[in-house]
């Protein structure tokens, strides 16, 4: 037999790693333009997510309410409906990451492919992910976040690559400087300044290092992710069923090298062609353009047939739908629900907390948004099921008055969108003064640097003489800051710029906060000042 | 001199000045300070450094020259917490007619530096007339000797001392602790460090400040000025429109001239008091030539 590859499906192949690298680099480029670019609104930059069939699904059972955004992942669906699961070997971002990485450790001879088949009830593990996810929604605990493919790369981008990047080009500017090379180090970070990367985030090592588990994974199994973590990758396996597309070894030409299997890149089985694995399978086309003979090939048949596809045990979906309605009650045990916590201050437009635990997606979008580094991935803050979700640190950042990026960018609704109108008269907490540690009142010294950074006209923090007893026995007056918690939007920004670096002497918390009917404060509290109104002025 | 008597001799004096012998303009000396009013803010800016002798008098060719503006707050132009965008530009350009090699504006800015940029205008306006608008970088800043009498030393930006000429060009503000911030308050943006801390002694810090910095010019925007909720306001209502462009080789006296818009006698400023026992400039302003024009 004449040894000759297939040319149809190596173009097929070099097709597909094009499609793979422009996916990504729009991944790559609607994340970094994910920031401040001169506009006060920016365009659908989140788009990625509202394709993702599992967000969609999971969101509308936690929510009871599918967010309209998300009737694109119809798309999805219907694709892999017709075609199978194109999207996981085509278009996914994080796929095209683990592809990327399995291709390399292959290359470098740490990955090696064998041919036993013994992983293959692995694969499984997925559906069971998938299961529990789904299961949760329906117990409104939310975990779709910390699984989604999406969810994982975008979090891991924000809160780690980006970060790393970050600090590695200030690394490279300062080197640059250290070889007098300066016009090439001012170049450097002029550019860097026109990204606004932020580079500082809670949880960031942890979350860089999940990332880094997930790529090395990769070394023990090609597309490690894909195969037998992926609980989107899940989803569309189920619905790749009945797809047209199916493999054939034409046993004429085969040769029984066992090439095809070998390389597949998710286990798919090509052959022996009655095991192939048609949920599995993600259109790489490795195998028909590996084949030295030309045998393998993907007829486009249009009458469903039954295929093979992985086994699911009857007995262990149970055990596992079980298992995640046992569990779903201990995500609950926590005060989170009981009582507002003072320093899970969330961003403005977000739902209340049920609703916005229901809904949020754990992706970063908004901590990547946010001009002043504040959105911070919740470690405890927020209960168990609230990990990673966005909380604002004034320590951090604060909340830039006249910005509601984070309320645009946020894929599934968890952050409500507001105009810039809205958005200042949105209050997100109170801010309030610690006496024993302002420099005013516990020093007799001037300050009130936090009267000057406050955004609102009239300032919520205005300020009253205060006669300070000193140490020597005389005595001090100075302007002491104090709250109109009336005007006051809880933005962070007097904690931010607090002379008193390691505790503030002012600071927020979340009490007072709108989206709650529990939290809070001044029931006859007037509206925020806005921009357009103008209220009772205090200078008149 | 009480306020009232201040503002009278102000009055007088422009109305003095504007009556004069205009045929005698040639042989006259420059004036000190210009004071121009007019409706556009960049044909009041260039009457303003004409009426000073034109800008060759503080660039000569081939200078680089560094345009100091107040970018500080996310605001934009029309709530004046940031310096008039129109003034800048106009003097990127006349800089650039008379003879700069390049022109730098820049500030360290108290919001995120991309959101002052763009949205008090200034960058887009500046880079119209061929600035550069750098961001502030971390490393050009350094440790130096500011030989002031409070601030021995603090972290500057290189760029403002390694220009060939400085010029600042504030907007007049009300603030809460030195009541007004103008010219001097307006280099916190040339410096890095822990600024939040200089409020402690905000009056010596200015001047410390302005001592070390000294501009060969103080450009200074009242087109609109910030009455009240300063430095930032967030109302039109906190604003007066003055329809007017100080420029003046005497940093005290530009302030001096700006409390008068505000109503402030310049010794219920602190600072000044002090920036005067300094030798930085005049609040006397009888004791200099001043020219008030109108376009």
């Amino acid at each position: 037999m004449k040894k000759e590859r297939s040319k149809k499906y190596r173009a097929l192949q070099s097709l597909r790693v094009v499609s793979q690298a422009a996916f990504f680099a729009l991944f790559f480029y609607l994340l970094f333009k994910t920031h401040f670019t001169g506009q006060d609104y920016i365009s659908r930059v989140e788009v990625f997510f509202h394709f993702d069939p599992l967000l969609a699904i999971a969101t509308a059972i936690a929510s009871r309410v599918l967010f309209a955004s998300f009737i694109l992942a119809a798309v999805t669906l219907v694709v892999t409906l017709v075609a199978g699961r194109f999207v996981c070997g085509w278009v996914c971002p994080l796929g095209s990451v683990h592809q990327f990485f399995s291709f390399v450790f292959k290359k470098a001879k740490l990955l090696k492919p064998r041919k036993e088949e013994k992983s293959a009830g692995s694969l499984a593990w997925k559906y069971y992910i998938l299961i529990v996810v789904l299961v949760g929604s329906i117990f409104t605990v939310d975990l779709v976040g910390i699984a989604d493919p999406l969810s994982f790369l975008y979090r891991s981008f924000v809160t780690g690559v980006i970060p790393w990047f970050a600090r590695a080009g200030a690394a490279f500017i300062g080197l640059l400087y250290g070889l007098k090379l300066s016009s090439a180090g001012d170049a450097t970070a002029q550019f860097f300044g026109t990204l606004s990367l932020n580079q500082t985030f809670q949880q960031g090592f942890f979350l860089s290092l999940l990332f880094l588990g997930a790529v090395l994974l990769n070394i023990s199994k090609e597309r490690f992710w894909c195969r037998y973590l992926c609980p989107a990758g899940a989803l569309l396996g189920l619905f790749s069923r009945w797809n047209v597309a199916k493999v054939r070894v034409d046993m004429d030409k085969c040769i029984k090298c066992n090439l095809c299997t070998l390389h597949c890149q998710t286990q798919a089985n090509p052959y022996p062609n009655e095991q192939w694995r048609s949920s599995e399978c993600v259109y790489c086309y490795t195998c028909a353009s590996i084949c030295p003979t030309k045998a393998v090939y993907f007829p486009v048949k249009g009458t469903p047939e039954k295929i093979a596809s992985v086994n699911l045990s009857r007995r262990r979906l149970i055990f596992t739908s079980a298992l995640a309605v046992i569990a779903a009650p201990f995500f609950k045990i926590t005060p989170a629900g009981k009582r507002a916590a003072a320093k899970l201050i969330r961003p403005p437009g977000a739902l209340p907390e049920p609703k916005f635990l229901q809904k949020c997606v754990k992706c970063g979008e908004c901590m990547k948004a946010c001009p002043t580094n504040a959105l911070q991935p919740a470690l405890d803050e927020a209960g168990p099921e609230g990990i990673w979700t966005p909380v604002l640190k004034p320590r951090i950042g604060y909340c830039e008055y006249y910005c509601s990026l984070c309320t645009q960018v946020c894929p599934s609704g968890a952050i409500k969108e507001l105009t810039i109108e809205e958005k200042v008269r949105v209050k997100i907490g109170s801010a309030w003064v610690n006496k024993d540690r302002c420099i005013p009142y516990a020093l007799g010294r001037p300050c009130i640097v936090c009267e000057e950074h406050c955004p609102t006209s009239p300032k919520a923090i205005k300020f009253v003489m205060v006669e300070t007893k000193l140490p020597d026995g005389t005595t001090a007056t100075q302007k002491a800051p104090v709250i109109d918690l009336d005007l006051c939007i809880g933005c962070g920004v007097c904690e931010n710029k607090c002379p008193v670096m390691d505790d503030p002497a002012i600071y927020c918390t979340s009490v007072g906060e709108d989206r709650s009917e529990r939290n809070r404060l001044l029931l006859e509290t007037i509206q925020p000042a806005g921009i357009t109104e103008e209220p009772k002025d205090p200078y008149r | 001199m009480d306020r009232r008597d201040f503002i009278k001799n102000l009055a007088f004096g422009g109305v003095v000045l504007r009556c004069g012998p205009s045929l005698l303009a040639q042989a006259k000396p420059n004036p000190d300070l210009a004071m121009v009013t007019g409706e556009s803010p960049a044909a009041i800016t260039r009457e303003a450094l004409a009426a000073l002798g034109g800008m060759k008098r503080f660039i000569a060719k081939g200078d680089k020259v560094m345009i100091k503006p107040n970018i500080g707050w996310d605001r934009t132009p029309e709530l004046a917490a940031t310096t008039n965008p129109e003034v800048v530009k106009t003097l990127v350009e006349i800089s650039f007619e008379a003879g700069a090699k390049e022109v730098t504006v820049m500030d360290n800015t108290i919001n995120q530096a991309q959101r002052c940029y763009a949205r008090s205008g200034i960058a887009e306006a500046a880079k119209s007339a061929g600035a550069k608008v750098p961001f502030v970088n971390e490393y050009r800043l350094k440790k130096m000797a500011l030989k002031g009498e409070w601030l021995k030393e603090w972290e500057v930006f290189t760029d403002f001392v390694e220009a060939d000429k400085l010029i600042n060009v504030p907007i007049a503000k009300h603030h809460s602790l030195s009541r007004l911030t103008i010219g001097m308050k307006n280099w916190l943006g040339a410096i890095g460090g822990a600024r939040n801390q200089l409020h402690q002694k905000i009056d010596e810090a200015m001047v410390d400040l302005a001592a070390f910095f000294k501009p060969q010019l103080t450009v200074l925007d009242a087109y609109r000025i910030l009455t009240r909720n300063g430095p930032q306001g967030g109302r039109t209502s906190d604003i007066k429109l003055q329809k007017t462009v100080v420029a003046s080789i005497d940093p005290v006296a530009a302030e001096t001239v700006a409390a008068g818009f505000f109503e402030i006698r310049p010794e219920e400023l602190a600072y000044l008091g002090i920036a005067q026992k300094r030798g930085l400039g005049q609040t006397n302003l009888e004791k200099l030539t001043i020219e008030k024009r109108a376009v």
